[in-house]
């Protein structure tokens, strides 16, 4: 039985309505769950349903279900019109995988479709060179070292349960009873950190983090540059007291936007300055280094109506080492020309705004918004997960370290527990390579005097 | 030269544990079926130890017996002492083990071959494979008769080739006292066989006149018991004579004359450079790996009811003869014991089984198939399953009928096969638990279930069980689905009520985890089943890794399902397979009706 694939049908970015398509055996199943009914789904009928995640509704949509054979794919299919925010997409394609989905591979869709013999073979033509291109690329990109630290930290898990699956194996071999009986409790600690490892990593898949507690975005600059003014202007009321004075803003101010459906977690940092007279303000400098810190995504505000001073210059070095992506912000447009900051040109992302009279900020939000689509979450040292595929390859690779912890907690054989640490190395089969029983046997008899 | 007047269907060369259950599975499917052999004393001779079953591999002789094959009603005929290995675990790898009367297993092979309709068996040695049209037409022998045959079945075991070591002693064998074949093994290569090397070993056997066993640990046979056959009668077979098997272990002393000697055993003296087993070292070769290890375990195998002599297990060597006298005397209780046959390593020839088909059929010489030891697999289970699979396609070939191959979820024996065939071999091959994915499916307890109607449909397997067979399938699911059920006993024999209830507790034990595999195993069994075309060249697809497609090449694999394991091939190389073999069978079809 074939497996049952979902994926976005419009392109990814902004857009009135996205298009969420399943395709498989188990769609209409998976239909029933995430609406939460039982109901007939009349052939190729739009339907207005509501979607569920868990207790609360995700959105509303229009459902449209084609069974097998009269569909895209020629599999049961079902599509959903739903509204186009990334978070109503991403959250969407999250809870289909929960109900049973997963997540197609480069050109699966019409890959299916030819072999039910919905497409002709010229079509098929294009789609084989999808393929390959996805095929050298995914294999240029195993071989070079761009992701050399994340399949480091996959391969560290890897090697720590494959011998500790070596440890079972050889228990389940050992006819003499010549080894000592496993440790079970040792062995569920050894686990549970790389459980963790796993549960670390999948937390930097931004589809999952970054839309569901939202992207958090520091903004800084030298004080009085407009920091606040800007806040206020994305959100539309006057929520930090903005002044005329410098240094106002002594606390970090968090506002929470909703940016077309997404969530943006917006920190109003203090500004500044090498020297700050007051303790408060002192207080205040240190929470804003601390809000950098914690930020997805970096808005440094700059003013275009004066040169940058030596602070700034130096704050912007400081910016980037902390290894951020960082957009660039110059305020007041309505008062100053461009091409006077000696930023500019500098970095990839720069934004023109006047924040008082409201110039440029769409083209801001959509800048915002783009890091939400093109993820850039980075785990604490740098190392993330870029697509859902790899998010559901380390999510179940987790849930499979931590039943085989359990399990040997629970005192069950050690045949049990080999079972899900096989699932373990199985789902991390196409992130850090497979592991085959070859591999666990050379680490047995490395390891332990067996054999008649 | 003399050309013998009857021609077969099939010609089987060799009669170890490969060949002897080829020959009668060929046999039983109708064919006419020659078995060749060096000598007819030899049939089915347990040149190791004289057990059969044991981790992985007693599942492999359930799964022989389920099929319709002999060995396991071999076992039982010829047993002296019955144990279930691993009780302490799970059920999935609780393995049967049988001691034999090794002189009463190869009798009562040779007997039920001699019985056999269809089978004729013929001492004689086989020198020279003939082949003419691109494909094979008969075997030439020895004393140059030739037998012409639509089909052979090569099972030569460690003969090829064979080169016997003990210390600085080197002389040709196949087996100690036997011949050999060297003429067979250029043969092969002028076949254009890639032939390689591999090397084995055997322990000493010994007097056990003078055997102090209070020294030992005994291991009596299990009370009640588990016969290897599932048609073996429990009530008539319990009361045979059953002997005892002793555990004990080496010394500090073993450690020091090994360590002394070191460079003497044939491992290490730079005489033998073919690769052996690594689960199956010889005792030198722990000691060099594991210097830490002072003591390692050793087992007492009587090698039959007539006889004092013992097999040690874990005494495998191919030091020199004084050494290994020194080497016993320092085991206490063995102090007084004396040396039989001294243990031996072996160098012999083997045929690379990536040069096969899943049927076990050779892609260089049509009709020639290829089992057993020759392919590259040590142990007489892992033989006899080969043996079991090579002469079914063999007899099937001469019928014009599609290959039996089984899948990596329903048997022990696909699991070998899929292995030999699609990743080739680096060491002797051994089987175990853990090369099995689906574990948990494929078990000593429902051998019956999963290959009983495969033995039925090939003829293999005695059709006069069907009707208990089908009841106690019926049981089974009746029990399962209602564990008030009582079972009904009546027409069930050889199968039992207590067996039903045996199965049904494996299963619930299982249950979560049974439903897991059988939900992968069904996507294998989906990929199993996209046949990669006749004519259709895989390595040639447009997009494939150039890795892959070198791979391709050589494994020739003949379903989507057997590619998509080859180490290295990538998801997406798969999926442009299978675009080319849609867009090749439309083209087909297309040219046909155009």
């Amino acid at each position: 039985m074939p497996s049952t694939i979902v994926a976005p049908a419009t392109a990814p970015g902004q857009s009135a309505v996205a298009l969420i398509r399943l395709s498989g055996p188990e769609s209409l199943s998976v239909l029933r769950k995430v609406t939460r009914t039982d109901k007939i789904f009349a052939p190729r009928e739009q339907v207005f349903c509501r979607l569920y995640d868990g207790e609360k509704v995700l959105d509303e949509a229009l459902v449209t279900y084609f069974p097998a054979p009269r569909s895209f794919t020629g599999e049961d299919v079902v599509e959903f019109a739903v509204h186009g925010s990334p978070y109503i997409r991403g959250r969407l394609l999250e809870v289909l995988c929960a109900c049973g989905a997963e997540p197609a591979r480069r050109g699966e869709f019409s890959y299916r479709a030819f072999l039910n013999g919905k497409m002709d073979l010229l079509e098929a033509q294009g789609l084989c060179d999808l393929i390959s291109a996805g095929n050298k690329a995914a294999h240029d990109l195993a071989l070079s070292s761009l992701d050399g630290r994340l399949s480091e930290k996959l391969n560290a898990v890897k090697n720590a349960l494959s011998e500790m699956l070596a440890e079972l194996e050889a228990r389940l071999d050992d006819v003499d009873e010549e080894m000592p009986p496993l440790n079970t409790a040792a062995a569920e600690q050894e686990l549970l950190p790389q459980a963790g490892a796993l549960a670390r990593l999948a937390d930097t898949f931004s589809v999952g983090r970054l839309i569901k507690e939202g992207l958090k975005a520091a903004i800084v600059g030298a004080p009085n540059c407009g920091k606040s003014s800007l806040l206020n202007a994305l959100v539309g009321f006057d929520r930090a007291i903005v002044s005329e004075q410098s240094g106002t803003t002594r606390d970090t101010v968090e506002e929470t936007l909703d940016l077309d459906g997404q969530k943006v977690i917006l920190t109003d940092t203090a500004g500044i300055r090498e020297h700050a007279l007051d303790p408060a303000e002192r207080e205040g400098m240190k929470r804003s280094l601390r809000a950098i810190e914690k930020a997805d995504l970096v808005l440094f505000v700059a003013d275009l109506t004066r040169e940058l001073t030596p602070q700034e210059e130096a704050l912007w070095d400081d910016v980037q080492k902390q290894d951020k992506p960082v957009i660039l912000v110059l305020n007041k447009t309505d008062e100053a020309p461009r091409g006077r900051c000696a930023l500019e040109g500098k970095t990839q992302y720069t934004a023109y705004v006047s924040c008082k009279n409201g110039e440029g900020l769409d083209g801001l939000k959509k800048q915002i918004l783009a890091f939400v689509s093109a993820p850039q979450a980075q785990g604490e040292d740098g190392v993330m997960i870029s697509n859902l595929r790899q998010y559901e390859a380390v999510l179940n690779a987790q849930t499979e370290t931590e039943s085989a912890a359990a399990r040997l907690a629970a005192g069950a054989g050690l045949e049990l527990c080999a079972e899900h640490l096989r699932g373990a190395l199985g789902a991390l089969k196409d992130l850090a390579g497979e592991t085959t029983p070859d591999d666990i046997l050379g680490i047995i008899f490395s390891k332990f005097c067996m054999g008649k | 030269m003399y050309e013998y007047p009857q021609i077969y269907d099939v010609i089987v060369i060799g009669g170890g544990h490969a060949g002897c259950e080829a020959a009668l599975a060929s046999a039983k499917t109708g064919a006419k079926t020659l078995l060749l052999t060096q000598s007819l004393d030899t049939i089915a001779q347990m040149s190791c130890n004289p057990s059969i079953g044991g981790i992985a591999k007693g599942q492999i002789v359930r799964e022989i017996d389920a099929l319709g094959g002999a060995m396991g009603r071999i076992t039982d005929s010829a047993a002296v002492h019955y144990h279930m290995l691993n009780t302490g675990k799970g059920p999935a790898v609780h393995s049967p083990r049988v001691q034999c009367d090794k002189k009463a297993y190869q009798f009562n092979f040779k007997h039920t071959l001699e019985l056999q309709p269809n089978l004729d068996v013929m001492q004689d040695e086989a020198a020279q494979i003939a082949v003419s049209d691109g494909a094979v037409s008969g075997v030439v022998t020895l004393r140059h008769t030739f037998y012409r045959a639509k089909t052979v079945v090569l099972t030569a075991g460690t003969f090829l080739a064979g080169t016997i070591h003990i210390g600085e002693e080197v002389f040709p064998g196949g087996r100690y006292n036997d011949m050999p074949s060297n003429e067979l093994s250029k043969s092969l290569k002028a076949l254009g066989l890639h032939i390689i090397r591999f090397k084995t070993g055997t322990p000493m056997r010994i007097n056990a006149r003078g055997v102090d066993f209070d020294k030992f640990r005994l291991q009596p046979s299990d009370d009640p018991f588990q016969p290897m056959s599932h048609f073996t009668d429990y009530a008539a077979q319990s009361k045979r004579k059953f002997l005892c098997c002793y555990i004990t272990r080496t010394t500090e002393e073993t450690d020091k004359i090994l360590r002394e000697n070191l460079n003497r055993s044939a491992m290490y003296s730079g005489k033998i450079h073919a690769l052996g087993p690594r689960y199956c070292p010889s005792v030198e070769d722990k000691t060099k790996k594991f210097p830490d290890v002072k003591s390692h375990p050793l087992f007492l195998e009587p090698e039959g009811t007539n006889t004092e002599e013992f097999y040690i297990q874990g005494f495998s060597t191919s030091m020199p003869e004084e050494v290994q006298r020194a080497l016993l005397k320092s085991v206490p209780g063995l102090e007084n014991a004396s040396i039989t046959r001294p243990g031996y390593a072996i160098e012999y020839d083997f045929s690379d089984p990536m040069d096969l088909y899943p049927s076990l059929e050779s892609k260089i010489v049509p009709g020639l198939f290829c089992a057993g030891q020759v392919n590259g697999t040590t142990g007489y289970e892992e033989a006899g399953g080969q043996g079991f699979v090579a002469g079914v396609n063999a007899a099937r070939k001469t019928r014009g009928q599609e290959p039996f191959v089984l899948r990596r979820d329903e048997a022990y024996i696909g699991v070998l096969i899929d292995d030999l065939v699609t990743k080739g071999v680096n060491e002797p091959y051994r089987m175990f638990t853990s090369r099995a994915e689906y574990r948990i499916l494929l078990r000593n307890d429902n051998a019956d279930l999963r290959l009983c109607p495969h033995g039925f449909a090939l003829g293999t397997l005695d059709p006069q069980y069907k009707p208990a067979f089908e009841k106690y399938r019926a049981e089974v699911e009746r029990l399962k689905a209602d564990p008030s059920y009582s079972v009904d006993e009546t027409g069930l024999y050889p199968w039992t009520a207590e067996k039903v209830r045996f199965h049904v507790d494996v299963y619930q034990k299982y249950a979560g985890y049974y439903e897991r595999n059988k939900k992968d195993a069904e996507k294998l069994a989906q990929a199993e089943n996209i046949v990669i075309p006749e004519g259709f060249d895989p390595s040639a697809v447009k997009g494939i890794l150039i890795e892959s497609s070198q791979k391709l090449k050589t494994v020739r694999p003949r379903t989507l399902g057997q590619a998509a394991r080859i180490p290295g091939v990538t998801p997406a190389d798969i999926q442009l397979l299978a675009i080319h073999i849609e867009r090749y069978r439309r083209l087909q079809h297309a040219r046909k009706n155009g």
